[in-house]
């Protein structure tokens, strides 16, 4: 028994600590605020003007939404922007009054309240992109704080610009943002994540959705206006092979003509996929799936497609879509991976034999 | 006014709690000494020594009794973020991180002792690999780039300090390196053309003692910059030299403006820890096109090679080879591929793969292998002294990279994607460069870190989610544990009342393996130091 009291007050204590801990955490978070917008403002253009309102802001709201009212989702929203969302009179009105966490002002008026309003309505100063891919300077707030959020979060795979970077595609010339058409799109594959293209899940709140999704369709405005060429793949840029070249090497060499048909399973592949996700697909099509054969103890075959694989566990869908695994010490299979031909294949292959391929296939229209 | 009573009672338990507690832990005062020869019940850096073998000579685990390894603890972050850090292990206490947070956790149970959170709006969150910690100090790097001294009894700010300014690109990731009197810290940024370094502070005040720059200033004409340093380093005390692995070079796809070897990017460099003066340096990939940063651990082993006893120095670097170095003067032992590479046209005088013009990125797209993310990443190896096999995450891959001019010369300035690659755990006999075997450890991305022990066993992950712990001799599988999502960083071991424990991560998740108590305590007598 004294054991278990000794636990509940280690537990009670341990709470307190913690409860003292994140008091210090947001203290040290406001000062951070301080401390980073001493920096910006010394890189801040077109920064409002008005001190009293700046000063109303810096006292009252900074603490939360953020020195450069930035907001730090999701628990603080961003405020740039904010006019476009509510009239004065609304914001005032939330202002006294609060909302949710929010505690309200109810002591400031008069002049303190107009200046701060006026402040709050300003344009905002642009975010701290930095030099050289600097997105469009006349984003509006919501555009700016998903701006905020794609270069914490996004950049390092989609690039300052979203125009590609390290493993990441191009979202610019993405089909599914070209298609998005209300931030559903964007907003699944960011919510969910990519498991096979190495793109994982983020938890953002709607509101950061949103600012992301308005971030990434302005970038997708800005690119295709862009003066001079494009960056990134063009369809144009993978011209440069052989037709007849590319033919003779379905045939021969590549051995594609083992399992695939120009009349076949490729006809009119070119009217399905165009430029690099042609190419891409031509080298490895990703997610074709495999087949399995598990033989159980008795004797039994249960065949159907691979679901899982690793050293422990096989797992197939079988023909009515029902998924079933077993240990793999426990039984005997067989996989079936048509597509490892595209693995064997990676080493062969010369840059002029793929873009030769490429060439012929561009004509299966 | 109640809030604040409430605040006080909080503080005075808190204070009550401190005080009832500090006879139990050691005063956590680490010295150099302590880092010199870490003892078992510690691991007080990156790379649990400064070897970078990650090795553990305990010994209470082994092949015949592992099949009855058990969760000890799992602590959950509650976070999104992976944990990509190596935890510190000082005086019972864990210290471990994700971007902006630190952690400090009791090994012994798993429950939080202290959480540092410090939001930052700016810089990249890509990852965060650990802290660390000299006399009472952690030393934190944030995604703005600065440098935090923390207090590592309750997480509270000692000093902060800009190391390198966010505004123009920069951010941080790394676990600093602790020399004697220096914090050796390195710094990020791909994305934009900079001026890669490293620096080392004053441990008490924050202050620039030195700086080395891997290239020259931003703007130098025909020089490439990039060059970042954001893998921790090794050291050897008796020679007195870090060694330290530099990044890719920016432009990073388009070598254009930058002719020549670039240096020094994609290198591993030898250093004097008290004047930061480069006293040498091996290029791994000179005039890298590819992003293939040299930055992997820079592993230090003394044994003999080919015959001859011989201070070594080993990377399995990201562009697809290993190397062999002497270490006292950089020049190559070894050089030879641990997976397909189509990029080099051979391997010059020097030891260095000689890049092939005809696999710079092109507008029509080239064929490379590896891809971008490389044979290899910031996963750590392990050597294994006892069967000489070095023993590493690789990541076989094929990609397409591309470059034209309308990509320009700034930054990223082309564009590569990654068709396919699966994750291998291989073990490479250092004398030769001959895979000894190999374990398929996913048919889509890679593995985990690798750490190794004397009693003969490997720990590592597959690329579903499985911690293994594989047999050094032939990596057969011994024991494995699905812990939900692969393992984003590299095992630690430590031995705690006699207790040995594996560590490994998996999501926001620590999880603290050990056999089931009893057992441990009958296995006691066969425990070993560190």
């Amino acid at each position: 028994m004294k054991k278990f009291r000794v636990v509940i007050s280690i537990a009670a204590v341990a709470l307190v600590v913690f409860l003292s801990e994140s008091a210090n955490g947001s203290i040290d978070a406001a000062a951070q605020v301080a401390s980073s917008g001493a920096e910006t403002a010394q890189h801040g253009v077109g920064q409002p003007t008005d001190k009293a309102g700046a000063a109303a802001y810096a006292k009252h709201c900074a603490v939360c939404h953020g020195d450069q009212r930035e907001g730090n989702l999701p628990a603080f929203p961003p405020l740039m922007g904010i006019k476009r969302r509510m009239t004065n009179d609304k914001i005032a009105d939330l202002i006294h009054k609060g909302k949710d966490r929010m505690p309200g002002f109810p002591n400031l008026k008069d002049g303190e309240l107009e200046a701060l309003l006026t402040y709050l309505t300003t344009d905002a100063p642009p975010s701290s992109f930095a030099n050289g891919n600097a997105p469009a300077a006349h984003a509006s707030g919501l555009e700016e704080a998903g701006g905020a959020l794609f270069q914490q979060n996004c950049a390092f795979c989609h690039g300052r610009d979203a125009m590609g970077g390290e493993t990441g595609p191009d979202l610019t010339r993405s089909k599914l943002v070209l298609a998005d058409k209300n931030g559903e799109e964007i907003s699944k594959v960011v919510r969910e994540g990519r498991p096979d293209n190495k793109m994982p899940a983020f938890n953002f709140s709607s509101q950061e959705l949103l600012s992301l999704v308005a971030f990434i369709h302005e970038r997708v405005k800005t690119a295709s206006s862009g003066k001079g060429g494009r960056r990134g793949v063009d369809v144009a840029d993978l011209q440069t092979g052989n037709v007849d070249a590319g033919k003779q090497y379905f045939n021969g060499a590549g051995g594609c003509s083992k399992c695939h048909s120009p009349t076949g399973d490729l006809a009119g592949i070119a009217k399905r996929f165009q430029g690099l996700q042609l190419e891409e697909r031509m080298l490895y099509p990703r997610g074709a799936k495999s087949t399995v054969s598990v033989t159980l103890p008795t004797g039994m075959k249960v065949e159907g497609t691979l679901a899982y694989l690793d050293e422990f566990t096989v797992a197939l869908r079988d023909a009515d879509g029902s998924y079933r695994s077993w240990a793999t010490n426990r039984v005997k299979y067989k996989v079936n991976s048509p597509v490892d031909a595209h693995i064997e294949q990676f080493p062969k292959y010369t840059d002029d034999d793929i873009h030769n391929l490429m060439a012929y296939l561009q004509t299966l229209r | 006014m109640k809030s604040f009573k409430v605040a006080f009672v909080i503080a005075a338990g808190s204070l009550a709690l401190l005080t009832a507690v500090a006879p139990m832990i050691a005063a956590q005062n680490l010295s150099n000494d302590d880092l010199l020869k870490p003892k078992a019940e510690s691991w007080p850096l990156y790379h649990g020594d400064y070897s970078g073998r990650r090795h553990v000579h305990l010994t209470q685990i082994t092949p015949r009794n592992i099949g009855s390894l058990t969760l000890a603890w799992a602590f959950q972050t509650n976070q999104s973020a992976q944990i990509k850090s190596s935890p510190l292990l000082v005086d019972g206490v864990l210290y471990f991180t994700v971007p902006d947070n630190v952690w400090a956790v009791d090994a012994r149970s798993g429950h939080m002792i202290w959480r540092y959170n410090r939001i930052s709006t700016t810089g990249d969150h890509i990852g965060h690999r650990g802290v660390a910690m000299y006399k009472g100090w952690l030393y934190f790097t944030t995604p703005d780039a600065h440098l935090i001294s923390l207090n590592a009894k309750d997480g509270t700010v000692r000093w902060d300090k800009a190391v390198a300014d966010v505004n123009k690109g920069y951010w941080t990731t790394m676990a600093p390196l602790v020399v004697r009197g220096h914090v050796i810290v390195g710094v990020s940024g791909d994305l934009d053309n900079l001026q890669g370094y490293l620096r080392a502070v004053d441990p008490e005040t924050g202050a620039t003692q030195w700086q080395w720059d891997a290239t020259p200033p931003a703007g130098t004409p025909n020089a490439a910059t990039g060059g970042m340093t954001w893998m921790t380093g090794t050291y050897d005390p008796e020679l007195d030299l870090v060694y330290w692995g530099t990044g890719n070079p920016t432009p990073v796809l388009n070598g254009t403006t930058r002719p020549g070897d670039n240096t020094w990017t994609c290198a591993i460099v030898a250093i004097h820890p008290d004047t930061g003066k480069l006293v040498w340096g091996f290029q791994a990939s000179p005039h890298d096109t590819h992003d293939w940063d040299a930055v992997e651990t820079p592993v230090l082993v003394d044994a003999d090679f080919h015959g001859q006893p011989r201070k070594m120095l080993m990377q399995s670097s990201r562009n697809g080879y290993f190397f062999v170095l002497d270490r006292t003067n950089g020049k190559s032992l070894l050089t030879v591929p641990f997976g397909p590479v189509n990029w080099a046209l051979g391997i010059d005088a020097q030891g260095r793969p000689i890049p092939n013009p005809a696999k710079e990125p092109a507008p029509d797209g080239r064929l490379i292998a590896p891809d971008e993310g490389g044979m290899t990443n910031y996963r750590a190896p392990s050597f294994d002294p006892q069967t000489g096999l070095f023993i590493v995450d690789a990541h076989p891959s094929f990609s397409i990279y591309f470059a034209k001019p309308a990509d320009g010369t700034y930054g990223w300035a082309g564009a590569d994607y990654g068709l396919w690659g699966k994750g291998v755990i291989e073990a490479i006999d250092y004398q030769t460069g001959k895979i000894r075997w190999s374990h398929q450890v996913g048919a889509s991305g890679s593995g985990a870190g690798v750490m190794t022990t004397d009693s003969g066993l490997t720990i590592t992950g597959d690329g579903y989610g499985n911690v293994l712990a594989l047999d050094t001799r032939d990596g057969k599988t011994l024991w494995h544990a699905g812990m939900g999502s692969p393992m984003a960083s590299s095992p630690i071991s430590y031995e705690l009342d006699g207790r040995q424990y594996i560590m490994t991560s998996s999501g926001g998740v620590l999880f603290a393996w050990a056999l089931p108590q009893s057992a441990s305590v009958e296995n006691q007598a066969g425990n070993g130091t560190r």
